[in-house]
């Protein structure tokens, strides 16, 4: 393991400052609701490592990573969970890739998710039945005010079809002195465009009960850029608020024969960004 | 209380106590009965000292703008004249490039010299040019030293340095003591400074007029300024020839330190740099035909700010940067990561282009002021005399305890356009909307009418939602609590030594009020003079009437609409009870309770180690620029580790030729050192010059190395 970060770390100093960068980033993050594409994936207290590392040119970037999604209550049948009501923690396992082109403040995305489930499907869990695959493509901005993204999303496995979502970021305050903090509000918006049921493949595995809006989110969070880690990077701690309303039958599901209109739940995570990126950072 | 609890209760006292800020009690020491001399003639010595501090320091007077210093461009020094009179009377002058002045320093400088020279707070005046690239950290408030740049904190090892050298050098030039003659006089500067805050300005009762020889078509902003330069000429005797030389002078002019932009990221004495510069040499090599001047010039010249409060050098607006601002960081910002947040900086090439600007428009005003620095110089010679009545009054105003006395607001508070900066540089967070929608007084100039009490008008951080309950928690605490005043008798001129930023239409006032002082109590001043930023700092001091229009100088007057008229009348007491030949009662000096911020270790430590000797890696040209990378020295050196000044430069940059003409070393405005890397402990540098013009160079470290000669096809340089 010493070995590992001694490599990563020595990487990224050595990685040439201004033309090329290697970055990375390691998240844990931990919430009381998992929720994906508006749809809750479980409940309870979840925590989500995940790691990315990424190589940027001046305007291009091409970066991958895992996600793994873990359980940490005990489960009861009919509860919402991924795992099931088994003795398992780890529900999910998430790989993506990406590549990125930055146009002055507009970022453009393409990139790949696969989707590897691990719960036991005999007991309420999600197995790999419904292991599958998205492709997605994304447009943010960045304005003094707004930082819009529109994303879709398009399942090439299972479900066969497309989701968009459109997320709006205002940063409320930054604190000007270090360490720096920053309050914002996000929102988002879920939109049905192909992955509900049908008609012409019945038995097709589905997201959503129907075409149209699945839900509309509004959060509010707080960042603390709290300890620099030399001169190659820093760690950031997070937390915030999150709530959404549930528009389709889909992102009502909260368990078996449980369902919400609405949905609040906290979160927190830490951040620890490595490299290219960290250096750039003011 | 049960063990266990008692632990805890332990516990956490250490641990506030180590997290809290910094407590200093602080004595005053008074200089003791002067003893009369043998000599009966007017007497002056001048001291310089290299006060310029390793690289990693924050650069103060720019909040949050203010970066971490990596290298240097133009040396910072404390430059000291000491007169004494045949009746045993010195007063000590110092005039530091440093950011702000603190009463810390004051005293702790004020202690040392009173044993040894004679010179205690009473008759020592510590007053800064106050450059914005100059170091923080030794300030007397938690406030200047936690939020003076983006480097935090209070650091013992700064404020110990600058009180030995300070020491040192007022020490050296009591030792330089010898028989003087000196001229006072002043010339008018038009066209180098402005008014930055005209809107508030013009609220004064009656409107401001521009004096009768500002030149005709002017903008208002530049007419209405306070033009004097004040300066007093000091020739002394040389002990050789027995003639009287020209040494120096002690000049005054208003204009803030801000020629450089909030984006500098090196230690520099700004335009005030190249007029004390400026002067020497011209002494040196005009008047004195040194042939050999040296590195360091052998004249000083101490050139210290006025009233400068709401004057701005005359900065060009591509000068001042794009800030740095709020922005989503494209970072690994994966479909499951969150979004981080980012005070995005503007790109590099805007950078360096406005940069640019700034180091062109210092050079340029530098040297206008520097012109009508030395043209009055020149012209003061016909005016030399040996008589110079030398008097001095002083008080410490104790401004929390005393408000009501002093006509002033009990608990300081800052007002919310100090957070967004003056005109000189705005802080990232001036102009920002509420979801880009809604006004909520991030600017200069929004008074809130309905602010009750003691401080009308001045809207704080937040005030609508919680009054003044934020100011009291978490500010008014970490602002300093105490006023050093002081007025000085120089022969005719009274000059009032004031721990703070006056404006024009203020320091006017006091003027006036000390003239009537030293008038009504018999004093022959013929004209009176503010020396801002002496002896302490406790922001500005705004009239009544600016401190209505809430611009940057009126939310930063500290203690309210009362403060600048309550300074007027101290001035007016002191003034009217300029003494000389006796010493103060000690309740002139009592001992000052200072909070000054959290400890931290911001001046890099020597950690030892063999340092090898210097060597040039690599020299090269690019267009009109030289480029050296350098080892030099270990990484936590001071530019000048012992002694006053250096004897010579770190490196330099010669002609190749046989005689290897310097035409440029480190304390050229076109030359930068920025430390590149503190690798093993030692200080890797790089060098830019751009001064070159179409010669073949090398690139010289004095008694060491050099590198091969460099071909470069530039033209021209600044200057």
């Amino acid at each position: 393991m010493r070995y590992c970060w001694s490599c990563v770390t020595g990487l990224l100093i050595a990685a040439p400052p201004a033309a090329a960068q290697l970055s990375a980033r390691a998240d844990v993050s931990a919430g009381g609701r998992y929720v994906w594409h508006g749809v809750s994936r479980a409940a309870g207290l979840v925590a989500q490592p995940s790691l990315a590392v990424g190589f940027r040119l001046p305007r291009l970037s091409l970066e991958g990573g895992a996600v793994l999604h873990y359980e940490l209550d005990r489960v009861a049948a009919g509860e919402l969970s991924e795992t099931g009501a088994t003795e398992r923690h780890l529900g999910e396992e998430d790989f993506w890739g990406r590549a990125s082109l930055v146009i002055g403040p507009t970022r453009l995305h393409a990139g790949v998710v696969r989707y590897v489930f691990r719960g036991d499907s005999g007991t309420g869990g999600v197995g790999s039945a419904r292991n599958t695959t998205e492709v997605y493509a994304s447009l943010s901005t960045t304005s003094r005010y707004v930082n819009p993204t529109v994303e879709a999303w398009w399942d090439v496995e299972r479900v066969r079809g497309a989701f968009l979502r459109a997320s709006l970021d205002l940063p409320i305050l930054g604190w000007p002195f270090p360490p720096y903090a920053f309050v914002f509000v996000q929102g988002e918006m879920g939109l049905n465009v192909g992955q509900g049921p049908n008609a012409a493949r019945p038995g097709e595995l589905t997201n959503f009960a129907d075409r149209g809006p699945t839900h509309v989110g509004l959060g509010l969070g707080t960042e603390l850029r709290a300890v620099r880690l030399s001169s190659i990077g820093w760690t950031t701690v997070a937390f915030g608020l999150r709530s959404q309303l549930n528009l389709d039958d889909a992102t009502r599901v909260d368990g078996t024969g449980r369902r919400r209109d609405v949905n609040v739940w906290l979160w927190t995570g830490i951040t620890v960004l490595l490299g290219g990126d960290a250096r750039n950072r003011r | 209380m049960s063990c266990r609890r008692a632990v805890l209760l332990h516990v956490s006292t250490l641990v506030l106590a180590a997290c809290g800020p910094t407590r200093l009690r602080v004595p005053g020491a008074l200089s003791p009965a002067p003893r009369p001399g043998t000599e009966a003639l007017l007497r002056a010595g001048f001291g310089r000292v290299d006060i310029t501090p390793p690289p990693g320091v924050g650069l103060a007077g720019n909040g949050p703008e203010g970066a971490e210093a990596r290298g240097y461009r133009v040396r910072l020094y404390a430059r000291v004249l000491v007169l004494a009179d045949g009746g045993g009377n010195r007063l000590a002058l110092v005039v530091a490039d440093l950011p702000l002045s603190s009463a810390l320093v004051h005293r702790r400088v004020a202690a040392l010299t009173a044993r040894t020279d004679g010179i205690g707070a009473d008759r020592l005046v510590i007053a800064v040019t106050h450059t914005h690239a100059g170091p923080g950290h030794f300030f007397e408030a938690a406030g200047y030293n936690d939020e003076g740049s983006s480097v935090l904190g209070f650091d013992p090892v700064m404020v110990d340095s600058l009180t030995a050298r300070i020491a040192r050098a007022v020490h050296a030039a009591v030792a330089d003591l010898r028989p003087a003659r000196v001229a006072w006089g002043s010339r008018a500067v038009w066209g180098e400074t402005r008014i930055r805050s005209l809107p508030a300005m013009l609220r004064n009762i009656p409107p401001p007029t521009a004096p009768p020889d500002a030149p005709v078509g002017l903008a208002q902003e530049y007419a209405l300024v306070d033009p004097e330069l004040a300066m007093l000429r000091v020739d002394q005797r040389d002990a050789a020839s027995g003639a009287f030389r020209p040494a120096g002078a002690f000049s005054i002019f208003a204009m803030h330190g801000t020629g450089n932009a909030p984006s500098n990221d090196l230690l520099d004495a700004d335009i005030q740099g190249i007029v004390e510069r400026r002067l020497e040499r011209h002494i040196d090599r005009d008047l004195n035909r040194v042939s050999d001047s040296g590195f360091v010039p052998r004249a000083v010249h101490l050139f210290a700010n006025g009233a400068e409060g709401d004057v701005s050098p005359a900065w060009p607006p591509q000068s001042r940067c794009d800030l740095p601002r709020l922005a989503v960081l494209p970072a690994l910002e994966g479909p499951f990561t969150r979004t981080l947040w980012d005070w995005r900086a503007p790109t590099a090439t805007h950078l360096g282009a406005c940069r640019h600007a700034a180091r062109q428009a210092i050079t340029v005003i530098g040297n206008s002021v520097g012109d009508g620095a030395v043209a009055l110089f020149d012209a003061l010679g016909a005016a030399l005399t040996d008589r110079l009545e030398l008097g001095r009054s002083f008080a410490t105003l104790s401004l929390r305890d005393s408000a009501r006395s002093l006509g002033i607001c009990p608990e300081p508070a800052l007002g919310i356009s100090t957070l967004v900066g003056a005109d000189d540089a705005h802080t990232r967070i001036q102009g920002w909307r509420l979801f880009g929608l809604f006004d909520i007084g991030l600017k200069e100039g929004s008074p809130n009418p309905d602010v009750p009490g003691c401080q009308a008008h001045k809207r704080q951080l937040l005030d609508a939602a919680f009054g003044g309950l934020l100011n009291h928690l978490f500010i008014s605490g970490h602002l300093p609590s105490y006023a050093q005043v002081m007025v000085l008798r120089l022969g005719n001129r009274v000059i009032g030594a004031v721990p703070g930023e006056v404006t024009t239409t203020a320091g006017r006032r006091m003027r006036e009020q000390m003239l009537a002082g030293a008038r009504g109590a018999g004093v022959p001043a013929s004209a009176a003079l503010i020396l801002g930023h002496a002896n302490g700092y406790l922001g500005y001091l705004a009239t009544a009437e600016e401190y209505t229009a809430q611009y940057y100088e009126g939310g930063s007057t500290l203690y309210g609409p009362g403060e600048a008229a309550m300074f007027g009348r101290a001035l007016r007491r002191l003034a009217a009870s300029i003494s000389t030949g006796d010493s103060l009662p000690p309740n002139a000096v009592p001992p000052l309770d200072l909070v000054v911020g959290q400890q931290r270790h911001i001046v890099a430590r020597r950690t030892g180690g063999r340092v090898p000797p210097p060597r040039i890696e690599r020299a090269w040209c690019s267009g009109d620029t030289l480029y050296a990378w350098l080892q030099l020295g270990a990484a936590a050196d001071w530019p000048v580790a012992t002694g006053d000044v250096a004897a010579q430069a770190r490196v330099e940059v010669v002609v190749n030729d046989a005689a290897r003409r310097v035409v440029s070393w480190d304390d050229d405005p076109a030359l930068e050192l920025r430390l590149r890397s503190r690798r093993g402990g030692l200080a890797w540098w790089d060098l830019r010059w751009s001064g070159v013009s179409g010669l073949e160079y090398r690139v010289r470290i004095p008694g060491g190395a050099e590198s091969d000669p460099v071909r470069c096809s530039g033209a021209g340089r600044i200057r």
